[in-house]
Formats: C-alpha cells, sequence, structure tokens
C-alpha cells in the first residue's frame, strides 16, 4: 500500500492534505479495501520521509472524516461500518475536481451557457459507453 | 573527557621516545666501539712491561679481579680492582716528587679522582664508578621536559581554537573539562622527564652500574626538575588562553623572547638608556620561571656553589607560578565563547 | 519530555544584535527547521542554546530547567562549522564520543559511518567537507539523545547522504526526540520539518507549523477592467501581507482567508482570478525579501 502513496513536499498544497487525498483515492480505486490496514504513523512517516507529526496529522483528519478507524494498539484501518467508504470518498473526489474546474471556467470568464455546453460534450465523451439509466 | 589531551601526550612522548631511542643506539655504538678500552688488562699489560715489575692477580672474595703491580724500585705500587660492570677501583702509591704539585680532587661523570700526600708519598685513588649526582639526569630531563611542556602548552587554546563546539558540550562543566586537561599534561611533563631518566641511566648502564646520588643538591635537584617544567607550562597555557588565535607563535616566541630579556638583564649599567632596559628587563625576568632555576650559584671565586641557600625562595617562586599562571588560564578559559 | 523554550533571547556583539529578541518554542517529539539568510543569527541562537555563547539577555530552557553541563547527555549537537580534530581518526572521534556519553553507541556510530561511506580509519584532515558533515551527523545520532540541534546537518553532502540525513531526522522525531535544525536547502526543511521559524536580523519573522502556513498563505491574483481601479479597503485587511499593482493586475500577498478576499475582488469587477498556492520557498522569499520574491513567483507562472 504504501507504494501507491507519494507526497510532494515542494508543492503548496500542505503535506497532510496530500496524504489525505491520495489515501482516499486509493479508498475509491479500490487499492484499499474496508477493513486493509495502513502502515503505521511511524512507518509511513519514514518511507514518505516526512515527519510523523504531519502523517499523524492526516490520519487524524481521516479518522474524523470517518474513512479510517485506529484501534489503538492495532493500528489505523480503513472503516468498514454499514456503509463502505469507498463510493462515498469517491463522489468527494470527483465533487472537488469539478469544483476546482468550474471555479477556474468562471474566473477566466466563462458564462454559465459556455460551461454548460463544455460540459455536456465532455460528460458525452467521457461517459458514452455508460448505460442510458446512469445520466441524470 | 581528557582523551584527547591524552592522544596530544601519547603523539608528543612518541617523539621523544623516538628520540631518546635514537640516543640509546649512539650510545650502544659508543660502547660496542670502545669495548677495548673498558677494561683494564690492556693498560695493565703496557706497565708490566716496565722493568722491575711484578705483576700479582688475585680473584677476590667478592668475584672481583685484583691485579697488583709492585715495583720496588720505583716506588711505585698499583692495586687495580675490577669489579666489572660495577666499576675500577685504582690506588697508586708513588712518591710525592713525581707526582703532581697541585693537588686536585676531581669528579667527571661517575670518575672520581682523590689525589692525598702522606709525606714523601701520595696516594692517588681512582674510582671510575664513584656516585653520579642526580642533578646531571635532572638537568638533561629538565631539558627535554621543557621541551614537551612547551608542545603542550596550548590545550585550552587548541580547544578554543576550533574544537570549542565540541569540548563544551560534553556532560561535565569547563572548569572539570580544563583541570582534567590540564592534569593531563602534568602527567605527560612528568612522564617526559622520566622517560629521559630512564633513557640515560640505561646509556649509563651500557658502561657501569651507576651509583645515583640522591642527597642534598641532588633532591634539590629534582624538586626544581619537577616544578620549574611545570611552572614553565602553565605560564605558556595563561599566555596562549589569553591568545589563542596566536597560540602557535607564542609557544615558538616566548621562550625566544624571554631569552632575549635575559641577555638583557646582563647589560651593564653604563649609561641611563642601559640602566632603564637592565631594569626592565630584570623586572620581566622575575614572571619568567626559568629565571629561578638554578640550585648552584657561581661563587665569587668562579666556582660553583651548590648549597641551599635561597632554595625555599626558589622552589616556593616556580610553585607559586604554576598556581598563578595555571588560574589565570581557568580565569580567562571560564569566560570564552564561540 | 524533550522541550525547548527561548523567550526573547538577545545577543548582542559589540553594539550589534546577532539576535535581537528571538522567541522559540520546540514541543517535544517535534522536529523544528531554522531558516533565515546567512547571517541571520541561526548559528549565534544555537550557540546560545548550547552554552556556547553567554546570551545578553533571555531565557532558554529546556523541559522548563536551564541548561546546565549534565544536561549534555541529552543534548547532541552537530556544528555548522568543521569542528573535528584534524590529526585524530574517524574511530578516535568515535573512541570520543563513547568515553564522553553515556548512552552513545559505538556500534550504531560505525554503521552510521559506512552508511555515509567513509572509513573510519581515514583521518579527519583526509576527508571532504560532506564526509566531516557525516562523521558529526553520525556520531550525534549514535548519542541516544533526546534532544537534537543541527546546524546545517546535510552541508556538503550529497543528495543521497542528504535524503538519509533526513530519514535519520524523521526517525528521531518517530521515537519521540526533539529535533531543531537549519538548512539553506528548503526542501528539506519542508519535509522533515513540522514547524518552522524564518529568522532575519536576529528576529523570527514568520514562524508556525509548515503545513498550516501553506494552507493560509496564498497570492490572491485578479485582473481589473481599467488602470484606476478602488481597492475599496482591501489593501487595510490585517490578513493581507502585501499588495502588488501591476498595471491592471492585482496581486495579494494573504495570510489567511484567501477566498473570501478572493470573493471580495469579484465583487469589485475583477476577472481571472486566481488563487495560488505557495510553498515553503516563496513562503520564505516572500518574508525574507519580498521584492524578488514576487518576481520569482511572476516567473514561474509565466513559465507555467
Amino acid at each position: 500500500m504504501p507504494a501507491v502513496l507519494t507526497v510532494d513536499p515542494r508543492s503548496g498544497v500542505p503535506i497532510y492534505l496530500q496524504i489525505i487525498e491520495q489515501v482516499k483515492r486509493s479508498i475509491a480505486l479500490g487499492v484499499l479495501r474496508g477493513g486493509e490496514q495502513l502502515p503505521t504513523v511511524k512507518q509511513l512517516a519514514i518511507d514518505l520521509t516526512v515527519n510523523p507529526n504531519t502523517v499523524a496529522r492526516a490520519y487524524r483528519e481521516l479518522e474524523r472524516e470517518a474513512v479510517i478507524e485506529t484501534a489503538t494498539g492495532r493500528g489505523s484501518f480503513v472503516r468498514t461500518d454499514e456503509i463502505d467508504a469507498s463510493p462515498r470518498v469517491a463522489l468527494e473526489i470527483g465533487r472537488d475536481a469539478l469544483e476546482l474546474a468550474l471555479r477556474e471556467a468562471k474566473a477566466v470568464g466563462l458564462g454559465r451557457d459556455e460551461v454548460r455546453e463544455i460540459f455536456t460534450t465532455a460528460l458525452e465523451r467521457w461517459f458514452s459507453e455508460l448505460p442510458k439509466g446512469d445520466s441524470p | 573527557m581528557t582523551y584527547v589531551e591524552w592522544l596530544r601526550i601519547r603523539n608528543c612522548l612518541k617523539v621523544l621516545a623516538i628520540i631518546l631511542v635514537i640516543l640509546l643506539a649512539l650510545a650502544i655504538v659508543l660502547r660496542v666501539s670502545v669495548s677495548r678500552y673498558m677494561s683494564p688488562a690492556q693498560w695493565v699489560h703496557h706497565i708490566s712491561l716496565d722493568p722491575g715489575t711484578h705483576v700479582t692477580n688475585v680473584t677476590l672474595p667478592d668475584g672481583a679481579k685484583e691485579t697488583i703491580l709492585d715495583n720496588p724500585g720505583e716506588q711505585t705500587h698499583v692495586t687495580i680492582d675490577d669489579h666489572g660492570n660495577a666499576g675500577t677501583h685504582i690506588v697508586v702509591t708513588e712518591p710525592s716528587s713525581r707526582a703532581h704539585k697541585d693537588k686536585n680532587n676531581v669528579t667527571v661523570g661517575s670518575i672520581h679522582v682523590i689525589e692525598t700526600d702522606h709525606g714523601k708519598v701520595t696516594t692517588t685513588v681512582i674510582d671510575t664508578n664513584g656516585s653520579v649526582p642526580m642533578l646531571y639526569y635532572m638537568a638533561i630531563a629538565d631539558f627535554f621536559a621543557l621541551i614537551v611542556a612547551t608542545i603542550l602548552a596550548a590545550p585550552l587554546a587548541r580547544e578554543i581554537n576550533g574544537h570549542l563546539e565540541m569540548t563544551l558540550t560534553k556532560p561535565i562543566s569547563r572548569l572539570r573539562y580544563a583541570l582534567g586537561a590540564i592534569g593531563v599534561d602534568v602527567i605527560g611533563i612528568l612522564a617526559a622527564s622520566v622517560m629521559t631518566v630512564v633513557a640515560f641511566y640505561i646509556c649509563q648502564l651500557l658502561f657501569e652500574t651507576p651509583r645515583l646520588d640522591f642527597s642534598g643538591v641532588n633532591t634539590r635537584a629534582i624538586l626544581m626538575g619537577i616544578a620549574c617544567p611545570l611552572a614553565w607550562y602553565a605560564m605558556l597555557c595563561a599566555a596562549t588562553t589569553w591568545l589563542p588565535r596566536a597560540y602557535g607563535a607564542l609557544l615558538g616566541l616566548i621562550p625566544l623572547g624571554l631569552l632575549f630579556v635575559g641577555l638583557l638583564t646582563l647589560v651593564p649599567a653604563s649609561n641611563l638608556v642601559a640602566l632603564f632596559v637592565h631594569d626592565v628587563a630584570w623586572v620581566i625576568s622575575r614572571l619568567d620561571p626559568l629565571t629561578y632555576v638554578s640550585v648552584a650559584a657561581p661563587n665569587a671565586e668562579g666556582t660553583v656553589n651548590y648549597s641551599g641557600a635561597n632554595f625555599g625562595f626558589r622552589i616556593s617562586m616556580e610553585a607559586l607560578f604554576f598556581v598563578a599562571y595555571g588560574a589565570l588560564a581557568l580565569w580567562r578559559w571560564q569566560r570564552v565563547e564561540a | 519530555m524533550s522541550s525547548i523554550k527561548i523567550s526573547n533571547l538577545r545577543k548582542v556583539y559589540g553594539s550589534t544584535p546577532a539576535v535581537d529578541g528571538f522567541s522559540l518554542d520546540v514541543p517535544s517529539a517535534s522536529v523544528f527547521g531554522l531558516l533565515g539568510p546567512n547571517g541571520a543569527g541561526k548559528t549565534t541562537t544555537f550557540k546560545c542554546m548550547l552554552g556556547l555563547a553567554r546570551p545578553s539577555s533571555g531565557e532558554i530552557l529546556y523541559d522548563g530547567k536551564p541548561l546546565v553541563p549534565e544536561s549534555f547527555q541529552r543534548i547532541a549537537y552537530v556544528p555548522e562549522r568543521n569542528v573535528l580534530y584534524e590529526w585524530m581518526t574517524v574511530d578516535e572521534h568515535v573512541e570520543m564520543n563513547r568515553r564522553a556519553f553515556k548512552a552513545f553507541e559505538p556500534a550504531r556510530a560505525r554503521e552510521l559511518l559506512s552508511q555515509f561511506g567513509v572509513d573510519p580509519r581515514k583521518r579527519a584532515s583526509a576527508l571532504s567537507k560532506g564526509m566531516r558533515t557525516a562523521v558529526m551527523v553520525a556520531c550525534a545520532f549514535a548519542r541516544n539523545a533526546e534532544i537534537l540541534v543541527l546546524d546545517e546537518p546535510t552541508s556538503g553532502l550529497d543528495p543521497v547522504n542528504q535524503r538519509h540525513v533526513l530519514s535519520l531526522i524523521i526517525n528521531e522525531a518517530a521515537k519521540g526526540n526533539s529535533v531543531i535544525f537549519s538548512s539553506h536547502q528548503i526542501g528539506q526543511v519542508e519535509r522533515a520539518a513540522e514547524r518552522i521559524a524564518v529568522m532575519d536580523r536576529g528576529k523570527a519573522i514568520l514562524s508556525g507549523v509548515v503545513d498550516d502556513l501553506k494552507a493560509d498563505r496564498k497570492i490572491v491574483e485578479g485582473i481589473f477592467p481599467d488602470v484606476n481601479y478602488s481597492l475599496d479597503g482591501i489593501a487595510n485587511d490585517p490578513r493581507v501581507a502585501r499588495v502588488d499593482r501591476t498595471e491592471r493586475i492585482l496581486r495579494l500577498l494573504v495570510t489567511a482567508g484567501a477566498d473570501e478576499i478572493a470573493a471580495r475582488l469579484s465583487g469589485l469587477g475583477a476577472t481571472g482570478i486566481r488563487v495560488l498556492d505557495l510553498n515553503l520557498e516563496d513562503i520564505f522569499l516572500y518574508a525574507v525579501s519580498p521584492k524578488d520574491a514576487t518576481a520569482d513567483i511572476v516567473t514561474k507562472e509565466q513559465s507555467s
């Protein structure tokens, strides 16, 4: 699992957010499954060569968001509650990405209609193979 | 905590040991080359060729070979006791008319010559293995100890000048560190003295078994031989601690400078300037431990006086210098910053 | 327990203050990065912390207590300059440490030395600058110290060994020990340090948790329709640290609330509004030398 995680400490995005984002992404992609154990804070800190407190902060945040749970003495695990975390996390990632794109589109001065047109075209291109029932 | 200082001393004494071993090797070469002159046999043979000489060889109860050369015609009687490595004892009896006019009692190293008149007969006792004054040993030991003391005399300056970050971040107080380093250096200096004495003792042992004289002036020489290099060390230590960046130059120039000052004290007070120079030099020389080093003072007649006069004062000055200069170094060291 | 607290430290050499009212708090089990241009007072701060220099005023406490010689059983220090004994071998340096410090592990030191590629039989005088640093670092990390004070612990090292030192620092933090280190390689500080302080001319001009600084400090940029636009008091907002107006382009350095300020710009009629992330180097440059930093950010935008 740690092989999946990479952080870019030189980026302007806080490292703990990068870790959160990547753990979520791994869950969404099914690389990390419900119940699967995450590396210990110490191990991940050493693997990524980042400060352990930063990793601990990411884990705390993931726990707060109910993505992982920590059993004292046993480590941290991806939650296996009544709801599987993965669809929820996938939704979150997708929403964040679209939000960002829309904000940028607005910033460069595109209007509502232009954005809708781009969006519909892109939707057709990327989601055309999906059955009709899936589209809203 | 004094590991580094021990290493320094080890390196320094290693060099001293090499020098002493070279001296020892030279002594061995000398011993081998003079071996044929060491035995009285050759010499006895020459005298025995004189007409009328009667030679008797006896082995004494202690194993010494006694040779008696008797020449009744010449009124000469020579007894040679050869004790091997413990020396040779020669007693020569001859008519006073043929002996030296001036009766000299000479001591050169272990060789003692005592001439005595008994009316018409003079007895000359030559002892090749008389007692050797420790004074001689100490003079040499002092020389080497002073060199070693000069080399070692910047323990604190060396730390200030480059290693303070390592020295002062050890779990030990500054004072304890400095006392430790100085203590180790003192041991090193004393070890240099002992090594020198031992080396020269071995050198002499090649020729004879020396009988060392520790009494009187020799005791004083030993005390002075210990005190003087230590006081000298403390003086240089104080100087280098106060001017750590120039410690190398100080160690080289202070001995030369003080030698120059010593020479200036000899300036005759012929005019006002000379008087002034002399007085200044005299005052400076009072601060130099080497000024107080002598155990002997020349008499008015030019002969050497080995009396203990003033010795108490001089040795006290050396002790005072060691303590005072040492304290000066420590005081400065307490205030050093990186 | 291994916290460090520096309050109002001042160190004056002659009449020039090298450290001028510097305060710092290193909680236990954390890594603290001290940044600053040359001559900012980082090394002087370290020297005061270690009793190598006497503070002119101020207080330095370890777990609430002032430094005493015995503290050095717990504190390991890597000085900035080379202080090895040139005539001694590396092995002898290891031995020196073994004799001086109770918890020193010679085997660990030798292991680290071989990882750094230092031949322990060599004399210090035969080592390169980087190898000398490696010797100091290896000895410090074999001390089992609770507090490590590292002044430029990667100087002269190649990138592989630099990364190795970073791993060692992180390992110490994972063990619950505290590390305070300085480096000109901001990328290293960015990785290893949880908190930083930026020093300039003896003062802390910026301090905080690296991730928080990154999360809060942003550049907000907007383009106005014509040159004479009004800022409506945005410049006086305490969260706006800097205002750059270049013709119609407005660039603000904000210390918090970037989104809100972006919205306000939009309300004022600006278009093309962007919120740019800053990495630690940008944040550092803005703090230390604002003029250069702007130029840097602009070139970065143009190239990307």
